[in-house]
């Protein structure tokens, strides 16, 4: 055929697109939470303890494992949820950016501006969907340019095409998948760092479920996510790194425990302990 | 527990050996045909080929299957990953097994030296035991015995070498050369099943390390013995 200069040319190399997704490489990985030793109680029962590891910036960190292994409870430390529970206690260290999160002179709501949160349940307030969105904003004075704030977050959250034209229309007029990307749009609305999502798909139909895992997929670019889920398939698909908590019980109580935290890959193609093996091929209890 | 998943690992994996017991009985066949100059015991070899075409499907078949339904990951994974290679290794094998019975078949009526058949013979048994190793190595999850492959490989190249130098040694007349050429394509094929033996020992070493390994690197030459 001769040289032709008008083919268009492919950047990317076919060895490239062969290989395999892996987790940025340790020394370029950037630690957001330095968890040292981290333990909660309730009372006199403990939750979890001995959480030791780094969420690294700009990553999609899943925390997996059985129910009651405290996933949830973990999650809610790093932002300071769990200083609303009554009796609870948290034992231990979590720096955040190399700060103490639980240092004497924080104040935990500056925390939970910087470190949002999404729910399992969809929770939009029962007002407009523009309204959901602004309350952030205008509860922390950033009342300005607050129309394109608004469309920015929706936009973010994937959701402002389908919204655009119906922002005065009530959010629980949204379907289940619409809201939760709401309160996505409403958790980035006022510019955090970090985003926990606590179950956020576990009440979506599979569509909806699948538009949350690719948002999240965009997200990590600007923010830094955590998310816990009972689905190990959906922390596969979408996460970087993966801990897996699990029980252990020893003198008829039973605690949280972190076993292993790598690279998703690793968790789910090589797991170094048999617990995480025993847990993601199903073969556990 | 997955109840079901194990019992349709267990089934694929029973069917894979059986598949290797049938590709040995198809090398012991094709090199009795040769020897023997057997047409008869040839065709039976190449007809029995559908019998590993057919273990060969139902594994391909019950591993999409099994990936399709159960998503297996970690050692589950692995297991599946590895079956899907070796079963195509296996049937590669037979392949070959089918190719030597054809070329049985085709061998002008010369009579060589015994010393001929004799190689043959040593190469033969070699891979037998070498597919006896690899299959044994899979059920037993044996690394050492899955990376002993690549020393019995060694001896077949060997074998090889000596019958590619004996067929040399035939001289000019027309039909032995035409018998020659016939003998190198079986000796090439046994040194082949002895390759994808050691493949399948890279399998099971994938399969109880988690890691891509070759055994030998195939691009360099090895020193001639």
């Amino acid at each position: 055929m001769g040289n032709r200069s008008d083919t268009i040319s492919i950047d990317v190399a076919p060895v490239e697109i062969a290989q395999r997704r892996h987790a940025p490489l340790p020394e370029n990985r950037e630690v957001v939470f330095d968890v040292q030793d981290l333990g909660v109680r309730y009372g006199a029962t403990t939750a979890v303890s001995g959480v030791d590891f780094d969420i690294y910036r700009n990553m999609i960190t899943a925390v997996i494992g059985p129910s009651g292994c405290g996933k949830s409870t973990f999650i809610r430390c790093l932002n300071r949820m769990n200083d609303l529970v009554p009796g609870a206690q948290v034992d231990g260290k979590i720096l955040y950016h190399g700060e103490d999160l639980y240092g004497s002179g924080v104040d935990p709501v500056e925390v939970r501006r910087r470190i949002g949160m999404v729910f399992q349940r969809p929770n939009p307030f029962p007002k407009s969907i523009y309204d959901n969105v602004a309350w952030g904003p205008r509860v922390l004075g950033m009342r300005k340019d607050l129309d394109e704030r608004v469309e920015r977050a929706l936009r973010g959250a994937a959701l402002w095409e389908e919204v655009k034209d119906r922002l005065k229309r009530s959010a629980l007029s949204l379907s289940g998948g619409q809201q939760q990307r709401l309160c996505i749009a409403r958790a980035i609305a006022i510019e955090p760092e970090v985003l926990l999502l606590d179950e956020p798909a576990s009440a979506l139909d599979p569509i909806a479920t699948t538009s949350i895992e690719e948002l999240m997929h965009g997200l990590k670019r600007d923010f830094t996510l955590v998310i816990v889920t009972h689905n190990m398939q959906q922390a596969a698909r979408v996460a970087d790194m993966t801990a897996f908590f699990s029980l252990e019980v020893g003198e008829g109580r039973r605690t949280g425990v972190l076993v292993e935290y790598d690279a998703t890959e690793k968790i789910f193609t090589n797991p170094s302990d048999q617990r995480t093996e025993d847990y993601v091929t199903g073969r556990f209890g | 527990m997955r109840t079901t998943f194990q019992e349709e690992l267990d089934l694929l994996e029973a069917t894979l050996q059986e598949e290797g017991e049938l590709v040995l009985r198809a090398l012991r066949g094709s090199i009795n045909a040769l020897e023997q100059r057997d047409h008869e015991l040839a065709s039976e070899v190449i007809a029995f080929d559908d019998d590993v075409d057919q273990r060969y499907v139902a594994i391909e078949e019950g591993v999409q299957s099994l990936l399709a339904r159960q998503t297996p990951v970690a050692t589950d994974l692995r297991l599946v990953l590895a079956i899907l290679h070796v079963n195509l290794h296996l049937e590669r094998m037979a392949d070959y097994c089918v190719t030597i019975a054809k070329l049985s078949q085709l061998v002008p009526d010369v009579e060589p030296s015994p010393r001929f058949v004799e190689g043959f013979e040593e190469m033969g048994a070699r891979c037998e035991e070498m597919i006896r190793v690899a299959l044994d190595s899979f059920v037993k999850r044996d690394l050492e015995g899955a990376e002993s492959l690549v020393d019995l490989d060694e001896l077949v190249d060997r074998a090889n070498r000596r019958v590619v130098e004996r067929i040399l040694e035939l001289g000019e007349a027309p039909r032995m050369r035409e018998y020659g050429l016939r003998m190198v394509l079986v000796s090439r094929a046994l040194e082949r099943i002895g390759d994808h033996a050691v493949d399948i020992g890279e399998q099971i070493s994938y399969l109880l390390t988690g890691e891509f390994r070759e055994f030998s690197d195939a691009s360099h030459s090895h020193p001639r013995s």
